[in-house]
């Protein structure tokens, strides 16, 4: 919050910066989140609650036509997760041989789905909240960036075909210690005092199409996971993570998307005892918007997810979402957003210790957010 | 002539004036850029950061207005897309670390000054005059 108000205060000299062929960008957003029920996200959002700020700065340059350089430093607040701390959000060297290969390596943002890469760049979107069952904003640590390298390229079909892009990768992703996973481990007895996480590889294809504005896509992800706490331990063998999706996107029209398979075969040792720790995320989302002027955007989006490892009629094991949105922008800079969610179920981003007497089936929530970007 | 008729008239061509200045827009490169000719097709895949080089093979660094009609009327006819979606593409390959934002400036005239300057750069402007030191691509379809 402190970090949102100083940068607000500052916005009249902090345009994007050009020095001497080094680029400066940053964004920093405040949201608040006010729900009828049950405290989501770690906050008291049924008192309302504006524990929730994220800022980033990132640099870089070009050292040569095809290499380039960058970092960008980013922290953020949401409830008990995140905290003051400032992160490397990724730091790479960029070098791009042809434009139908390049190579990308240092702590690289993953590559998933339509959002995974950009899910904590809140400027670009006209949702507050991604679809939970896919882009669950207190795990995002975790899935956001790898430490390794990527490949990647654009390949031209021919005019009647489109165009290919993919990327593939490989690396280690560890789970940030004030992520949401953490929390819940904790819950359960196990906590970590130091960081988990494991190997991870996969990749990503885009086929833009011929339909102007129609871009089809397909992602897989490998990654195992294995922590070692005071209590015990968790090990957890890579399955593939699946994703499947579309976009449209012409004039004033957005369309989008995504099927994703999520599956967890883990164990979790705690003293003696062996707990298998099993899940079969299914989750989809669908997405419209409409640009109603320059500055006003509105659109809606249905998020489903159910664990099927688990009784799916229990709410603890699915968790169902309407969502409207809208979006102003007062300039090129800053903008404004708010967004009403219809949550039926319970199964994503709640936690015991904020909902100490049980939770509700359904509920509803009124997010909104005002955010600045240069 | 009725005043109703005058303010027809007056419309009209004010229409006709904003056409004009629609298809005023002129994409400009740096004389040492090989190519006098570039398909629409290689004007967005350039300006959305796809494509890095001109068909001459040559290095491609496209540059962009900040704001304004010719911005508009430039973004909409060859690169399919609304001030806005560009601006938050962009935004996208920055934040995640995979792209960075074409250099942008304020007016016309230093736009041109800076593609006349910079080997490989391609930009837009309304018009040029023969002592700008740029040469104008014929963009074909």
């Amino acid at each position: 919050m402190r970090l949102f108000l100083l940068v607000f205060t500052c916005a009249g000299s902090l345009w994007a910066q050009d020095l001497a062929g080094i680029g400066v960008h940053g964004f920093v957003s405040q949201g608040f989140l006010f729900s009828s029920r049950n405290n989501y996200l770690s906050m008291k959002s049924s008192d309302g609650s504006p524990q929730w700020t994220d800022g980033a700065v990132s640099i870089s340059d070009s050292l040569a036509d095809n290499l380039r350089v960058g970092i960008q430093l980013h922290m953020y607040q949401l409830g008990e997760f995140g905290g003051s701390n400032v992160q490397v959000d990724w730091a790479s060297g960029d070098y791009r041989v042809k434009d139908h290969f390049g190579i990308r390596a240092g702590k690289v943002k993953t590559v998933w789905g339509l959002f995974n890469d950009s899910q904590d760049v809140d400027a670009i979107f006209l949702w507050i909240l991604l679809p939970q069952g896919s882009y669950s904003i207190d795990h995002k640590s975790f899935y956001l960036a790898h430490v390794g390298g990527d490949v990647y390229g654009d390949i031209s079909l021919g005019k009647r075909t489109g165009k290919l892009h993919y990327d593939g990768y490989a690396g280690q992703a560890t789970v940030d210690l004030n992520d949401g996973y953490i929390k819940q481990f904790a819950e359960s007895g196990l906590v970590f005092t130091s960081s988990l996480g494991g190997k991870t590889y996969g990749g990503d294809l885009q086929w833009e199409t011929p339909l102007k504005g129609l871009t089809i896509g397909s992602s897989g992800n490998m990654q195992a996971v294995d922590g070692t706490a005071p209590a015990g331990s968790i090990h957890s063998p890579a399955k593939l993570v699946p994703s499947m999706y579309a976009r449209f996107s012409r004039g004033k029209v957005y369309f989008a998307a995504e099927y994703d398979r999520i599956p967890i075969h883990a164990t979790v040792t705690i003293g003696s005892a062996v707990i298998p720790f099993v899940v079969d995320g299914r989750s989809w989302f669908v997405m419209g918007s409409y640009r109603l002027r320059k500055n006003v955007q509105l659109g809606s989006y249905y998020s489903h997810y159910v664990n099927k490892s688990l009784d799916t009629t229990q709410p603890a094991n699915y968790s169902k979402d309407w969502v409207v949105s809208g979006r102003y922008d007062f300039n090129a800079y800053v903008y404004a957003k708010i967004e009403g969610h219809f949550l039926h179920g319970t199964g994503l981003g709640y936690y015991g210790s904020t909902n100490p007497n049980g939770l509700a089936p359904n509920s509803k929530m009124l997010a909104a957010k005002i955010g600045f970007s240069f | 002539m009725s005043k109703a008729r005058c303010l027809i008239l007056l419309l009209g061509s004010l229409g006709s004036w904003s056409v004009a200045r629609a298809q005023d827009v002129l994409v400009v490169a740096n004389k040492g850029v090989q190519i006098s000719e570039i398909s629409d097709a290689d004007l967005r895949a350039i300006f959305m950061g796809t494509r890095t080089r001109f068909a001459d093979g040559s290095h491609a660094v496209p540059v962009t207005l900040k704001g304004g009609p010719v911005h508009e009327v430039f973004l909409k006819n060859h690169v399919g897309e609304s001030p806005e979606e560009f601006r938050a593409q962009w935004r996208k390959e920055i934040f995640t670390g995979q792209g960075a934002m074409p250099k942008a400036f304020d007016s016309e005239s230093a736009l041109i000054e800076y593609v006349a300057a910079t080997p490989g750069a391609v930009g837009y402007v309304s018009r040029i005059s023969s002592q700008d030191g740029v040469q104008s691509l014929v963009v074909v379809k």
